[in-house]
C-alpha cells in the first residue's frame, strides 16, 4: 500500500509538474462555484461567448452631412470659468480668517456650515494666492483595480482615471452636460439629434508625446463595445452609440439610433491611445494578462492633467502635474493644474484616517456621519482642519422583495413605512445629520415631483389595519402574525439582509425593533459586502437594507425600477411606471420629462417597493490650507470641475 | 543533525500538498464571484461568463487545482486578479512590512518580556513580582486596536514625534530611516505578546528554580545573578523557545487588526483583503507561504531545542 501510495505521489507530481491542461484529463462535468448547479464546463466556445454588439455602418460623407443636417451650437465650457462666474454672483458670507476660526456645528446651526463653504469654497482671485509647488495627500478607502480608464469600475478607479486621462466631457452641478473646452473645440448637435459633431482641439498630446486625435476616439469606441473585452460598466450607455467616425483628425461625428433627450449622457466614454492599443490587444483581449499590458498598468499613458509617478499597492498612489498638459510648444494652453502633486493614501479604516487628518499625515478625507460630531468636533481636529456638509443625492431604503410571500401584498409593504420609526433614526440615530427621503428623486431635483408625496411617520395602528387588511393577522394568539398561504400557516418572521457597515446594522436593529412592536419577527442577516451583492442580484432575500446614488439624468433610475432591469432587486413591476419611463426617453421637453419623472416618484411612493429612509450628507474635513471645494449633489467631487477646483492657499 | 534537518524538509512535500488541497478547497467554497466583482453589477451573466471563461475558473475544480499546483512547482504563482501582477510580487510587497514589522516587536518583546520575567522570577512573591504579572495580565488584555489608536492619538497626534501610518518602504526616498512608521505599530503589538512571554519566563524560571543542580549551585556559593542567567534562565528558555518561534510566525501572518489602524501594507491585511476582492490566486499563494513559514519555523525551533538542551536528539 505504502508504494502504490507512493508511486501515485509522484505521479500525480510528474503530472502536475507538466502542466497538464483539461483536455488530458478528460474532464466533463464541472460546478458553477456560485451556484448550487452543476454545468458542463468545457462546451462554452468563443462563439457561443462573443456576439458582436457593434455592427457595421456605412458613415456618409461629411460633405453630404453637412449639407442635410442643421447644425446647433452646444456649449463648450471651462469647467473652472463656470464655477467662478457662479461664485462671483453672490458675496462671501464671511472672510476666510474668520471662516477659518469657526467651527462647524451643524445640524444646530446651519449658519458656519454656510459661511465656511461660502469663504473657502472659491477660487484665487490672483495666481499670486495660489501655492502651486503644494502636494495634496488625500484619502481613498480602497486601492485601484486599474490605471485603464476603460476599465474603471470602483471609487478609486474613477478618482485615477480623472486625474490622468482627458475627459471631452462633463457636467456641472446642476448634471447640465458639457464639452470640456481644455479638449474640445466645437461640438454641434443636429437638429434631429441623430448626430453629434465634434471638433477637437489639436494642442492635446499622450504623455509619450504622440498627439490626440479623433481616430484615438474611434478606436476607444471600438474596444468599449468589442465584445471579448470584459469591460460592462464603461460599456453601459456606449453600448447605446450607433457608430463614430472620425473624418478627419480632430472631427468625429457620433451616430445615435434614434432621437432621444438622454443620447448626450452616452457620448461621454474614456479615451486610450490607439497607437499603443492597437499593437496590444488583439494579443490579450483581457487587458490585463500580457506583459505590455502589465507594463501599461504599471505605467499608463497619460493625457489629462496629471502622470502616475509612484504606486505601493494597498498603500498609496502618487501622481505629478505634467507641463505637457498645459504648456505646448513653449505656450501655455490650459490652465495649470493647482498641485504639483496629489498623493492618494489608501486607509481602509475611517478610525485611522480621521487620526491622520488631525495631525496634518492627510489633508483633506471623506468623513463618516459618527465623527462629524466626534473625532471631528475637537481641539486637535480644528487645529489643522476644518469641515463642511452638503446633502448628497444619495437615498437609502429598505427594498422588499415583491415576490416573497410576505411582501407581494402592496398593503403590506405600506404597513412596513408606518411601522418604521423613522423620526428615532433621523432625530436621535443620526441626529438630525440626514434629511428624509421619500423617493428616487431628491426634493430639490429638477424631476421631484412638484407636489411631493409626504414623508412618512410611524403610525403603529396604521400599519396594524393594513396588515389585518392583508390578511396577517394572529390566528393562534402567540404575539406573531400569521396568515394561511396555501393550506399552511406561516408566521410573518423574514431575514433583512445588510452589510457589515456600523450604519446597515443600526437601522435594521431599528426596522426590527419597530416591527416587534406590532407581532412581526425580523432577523437582521448582516453580511460580507460581495455576499450582499450576490444575494440582491439574484433576488435571494425578503427585505434588504441599501442605498442608491442619484444618476446624473433620472432615465438612469429604470434600471433600479424598470420590469426585468438588472439592479430591479425586488422584481418590482409596474406597467406604468415601464410606460412612464418610455415616456420619459422620448420626450425632449425638461418641463414635460420633470412631470414624468415626478409621476414616476409618485407612483413609485403609493407602491411603496421601497420605504424609502433618507439622504446621506457628504461630510467633508479639510486643511485649513486647502480653498475652492464646492459642494454639487453629488458630493465636492463627482461633477466639473470638482477635485479641480481645489487648491492650495500660499503661505502668507 | 544535517540528516535530520534534510529528513524534516522531505517531510514538509505531503505537508504542502495535503494544505494546498485544503486551502484550494476553501478558497473556492467562498460565496461571490470573482469575476461579477471585478466587473461590477452591471454587468450582464453573459459578460460574467465571458470573464469567468478567461479566467479558466469556468473549468472544474480539480482541473484548476492541477493547473495551479503544476504552476506552483514551477515557480510561478499566478496572477493577481486584483492588481494583475504576480503573486509573488504582492506577497513580495506585504513580505517586506511584515518582516521588518515582526522583528522590530520580537525586539521589543525580548528586551521587555525578558528582563521583566527574569525579575518577576527573582523577586517572587515581592511587589515587584506583583507589579509585574499585574502589568502583564493588564496589557494581555488590552485588545491591540485600542491600544494603537491610543498610541497614535498620544505620540502621532498629541507629541507629533511619530507618523499615524503607512510605511515607505526602506527602499524608498527616507531609507532606513522609514523604520519608524514602524516604532508604533510595533509597540502595539509586543504589548500583549511581551505579557505572554513575561508570564512565560516567570513560570518556566520559578520551575527550574526548584531543580536540585540550581540549589547546588546556590549552596557553591555562586553570586544570585549567576545563579538566575546561568543556571535557572537558560534551562527556563527552553520551553520559552518554542514561544517565540510561533510569535514571530504569528507576528508576520496575523497582525491584520494592526496594520489595519495603522494602514500598514502587510501580510495579514493582504489576506483580508484578498479575500473580500476573491482575489483567489493571492489567497492560496500567501496562505501556501504562511503554511511552509510555520512549518520551517517548527523545524527551526526543533533544531533549538538540541542546542539548547544537550539531552535532546534529533532523530
Amino acid at each position: 500500500m505504502y508504494r502504490f501510495g507512493s508511486y501515485l505521489l509522484v505521479t500525480s507530481l510528474c503530472l502536475t509538474m507538466l502542466g497538464c491542461s483539461s483536455d488530458d484529463l478528460n474532464v466533463t462535468k464541472g460546478s458553477d462555484a456560485n451556484s448550487n448547479t452543476t454545468t458542463t464546463a468545457t462546451s462554452l466556445t468563443d462563439e457561443d461567448l462573443y456576439k458582436p454588439i457593434l455592427l457595421p455602418f456605412d458613415a456618409p460623407p461629411l460633405a453630404e452631412l453637412d449639407a442635410k443636417v442643421t447644425w446647433v451650437d452646444q456649449p463648450v465650457w471651462n469647467p473652472y470659468e463656470i464655477l467662478k462666474d457662479k461664485l462671483d454672483e453672490t458675496e462671501p458670507l464671511t472672510e476666510v480668517k474668520t471662516a477659518l476660526s469657526l467651527r462647524n456645528d451643524y445640524p444646530i446651526s446651519k449658519v458656519n456650515n454656510e459661511k465656511i463653504k461660502s469663504a473657502l469654497g472659491r477660487g484665487p482671485i490672483s495666481n499670486k494666492q495660489v501655492d502651486y509647488e503644494a502636494t495634496l495627500t488625500r484619502r481613498v478607502g480602497g486601492d485601484a483595480k486599474t490605471t485603464n480608464p476603460i476599465m474603471v469600475s470602483s471609487t478609486t478607479d474613477f478618482d485615477v482615471s480623472s486625474l490622468i486621462n482627458m475627459e471631452l466631457f462633463g457636467f456641472d452641478w446642476n448634471m447640465t452636460p458639457f464639452a470640456n473646452s481644455e479638449y474640445v473645440k466645437s461640438w454641434q448637435t443636429s437638429e434631429s439629434l441623430l448626430y453629434e459633431k465634434i471638433t477637437l482641439r489639436n494642442d492635446i498630446y499622450w504623455e509619450d508625446g504622440t498627439q490626440v486625435t479623433a481616430h484615438d476616439v474611434v478606436f476607444s469606441f471600438q474596444t468599449i463595445l468589442n465584445p471579448e473585452i470584459p469591460i460592462p460598466a464603461t460599456r453601459t450607455g456606449t453600448d447605446l452609440i450607433r457608430w463614430i467616425e472620425a473624418y478627419d483628425d480632430f472631427t468625429i461625428i457620433i451616430f445615435h439610433p434614434e432621437a432621444s433627450p438622454v443620447n448626450i449622457w452616452n457620448i461621454n466614454f474614456p479615451v486610450i491611445a490607439k497607437h499603443i492599443y492597437e499593437k496590444t490587444i488583439p494579443d490579450d483581449k483581457s487587458l490585463k494578462s500580457s506583459d505590455a499590458h502589465r507594463e501599461l498598468e504599471k505605467n499608463p499613458l497619460e493625457s489629462g492633467p496629471y502622470r502616475l509617478i509612484d504606486r505601493s499597492f494597498d498603500q498609496e498612489l502618487v501622481f505629478e502635474r505634467r507641463e505637457e498638459y498645459y504648456m505646448v510648444n513653449g505656450k501655455q494652453v490650459r490652465d495649470k493644474p493647482y498641485f504639483k502633486k496629489i498623493r492618494l493614501r489608501i486607509m481602509k479604516d475611517p478610525n485611522t484616517a480621521i487620526i491622520a487628518l488631525k495631525s496634518g499625515e492627510i489633508e483633506e478625507m471623506e468623513i463618516t456621519a459618527e465623527h462629524w460630531n466626534t473625532q471631528a468636533n475637537d481641539d486637535d481636529f480644528y487645529k489643522l482642519n476644518t469641515k463642511a456638509t452638503a446633502t448628497e443625492w444619495v437615498s437609502f431604503h429598505f427594498c422588499w422583495n415583491c415576490k416573497s410571500k410576505f411582501f407581494q401584498d402592496l398593503k403590506v409593504r405600506q404597513a412596513m413605512g408606518f411601522a418604521f420609526d423613522h423620526e428615532e433614526l433621523l432625530d436621535k440615530m443620526f441626529k438630525g445629520l440626514y434629511a428624509p427621503s421619500n423617493g428616487p428623486f431628491h426634493p430639490k431635483a429638477w424631476m421631484a415631483p412638484k407636489n411631493p408625496p409626504p414623508f412618512l411617520k410611524q403610525d403603529l395602528d396604521k400599519a396594524e389595519d393594513l396588515l389585518d387588511e392583508a390578511g396577517w393577522g394572529d390566528s393562534n394568539f402567540d404575539g406573531v402574525r400569521d396568515k394561511m398561504i396555501n393550506g399552511k400557516r406561516v408566521d410573518f418572521e423574514f431575514n433583512v439582509l445588510c452589510s457589515q457597515s456600523p450604519t446597515s446594522k443600526r437601522v435594521s436593529t431599528l426596522l426590527k425593533e419597530s416591527l416587534d412592536q406590532i407581532g412581526i419577527i425580523c432577523h437582521v442577516k448582516t453580511l460580507e459586502f460581495t455576499v450582499l451583492q450576490q444575494y440582491n442580484l439574484d433576488g435571494n432575500f425578503d427585505a434588504t437594507f441599501g442605498g442608491w446614488g442619484t444618476g446624473t439624468d433620472p432615465y438612469l433610475t429604470e434600471n433600479i425600477f424598470g420590469t426585468g432591469k438588472k439592479r430591479n432587486y425586488g422584481k418590482y413591476s409596474s406597467a406604468k411606471v415601464d410606460q412612464l419611463y418610455k415616456q420619459g426617453l422620448a420626450e425632449f421637453d425638461k418641463e414635460k420629462r420633470a412631470a414624468i419623472y415626478g409621476d414616476i416618484h409618485q407612483t413609485l411612493y403609493a407602491d411603496q417597493p421601497y420605504t424609502w429612509l433618507f439622504y446621506r450628507n457628504s461630510f467633508y474635513g479639510f486643511n485649513k490650507r486647502l480653498r475652492g471645494y464646492y459642494f454639487s449633489p453629488r458630493g465636492p467631487y463627482n461633477y466639473n470641475p470638482g477635485f479641480y477646483s481645489v487648491w492650495a492657499a500660499a503661505s502668507e | 543533525m544535517l540528516a535530520y534537518t534534510f529528513k524534516r524538509l522531505l517531510a514538509l512535500i505531503p505537508t504542502l500538498l495535503a494544505a494546498s488541497v485544503l486551502i484550494f478547497l476553501f478558497v473556492h467554497l467562498i460565496p461571490g464571484d470573482p469575476a461579477a466583482i471585478l466587473l461590477g453589477d452591471t454587468a450582464t451573466p453573459e459578460e460574467i461568463a465571458e470573464l469567468t471563461h478567461a479566467m479558466g475558473l469556468d473549468r472544474s475544480l480539480i482541473t484548476q487545482y492541477f493547473l495551479w499546483l503544476g504552476n506552483v512547482l514551477q515557480g510561478d504563482f499566478g496572477t493577481s486578479i486584483f492588481f494583475r501582477i504576480p503573486v509573488l510580487s504582492v506577497i513580495a510587497d506585504g513580505a517586506e512590512t511584515s518582516i521588518l514589522l515582526a522583528s522590530m516587536t520580537m525586539i521589543w518583546i525580548m528586551l521587555i518580556g525578558i528582563p521583566i520575567g527574569i525579575l518577576a522570577a527573582t523577586r517572587h512573591g515581592s511587589w515587584v513580582d506583583q507589579i509585574a504579572s499585574g502589568g502583564a495580565m493588564l496589557f494581555a488584555s488590552i485588545p491591540t486596536f485600542w491600544l494603537g489608536l491610543y498610541l497614535i492619538l498620544i505620540f502621532a497626534v498629541g507629541l507629533g514625534w511619530f507618523p499615524s501610518s503607512g510605511f515607505p518602504s526602506i527602499s524608498d526616498e527616507g531609507g532606513l530611516w522609514n523604520i519608524r512608521y514602524l516604532l508604533l505599530p510595533s509597540l502595539t503589538l509586543a504589548a500583549p505578546n511581551a505579557a505572554l512571554i513575561i508570564r512565560l519566563v516567570r513560570a518556566s524560571m520559578l520551575d527550574v528554580q526548584r531543580e536540585d543542580h540550581v540549589r547546588t549551585a546556590r549552596a557553591k556559593g555562586l553570586h544570585p545573578t549567576k545563579v538566575a542567567i546561568r543556571h535557572v534562565f537558560r534551562n527556563a528558555m527552553i520551553s520559552v523557545a518554542a514561544a517565540f518561534g510561533f510569535t514571530f510566525a504569528a507576528l508576520i501572518s496575523e497582525a491584520v487588526v494592526t496594520e489595519t489602524v495603522f494602514s500598514l501594507p502587510g501580510i495579514g491585511r493582504l489576506v483580508v483583503q484578498s479575500i473580500l476582492r476573491r482575489d483567489y490566486p493571492v489567497i492560496q499563494g500567501v496562505i501556501l507561504v504562511i503554511v511552509c513559514l510555520y512549518m520551517i519555523i517548527n523545524l527551526l525551533v526543533d533544531l533549538t531545542y538540541a542546542r539548547l538542551d544537550p539531552r535532546v536528539s534529533l532523530k
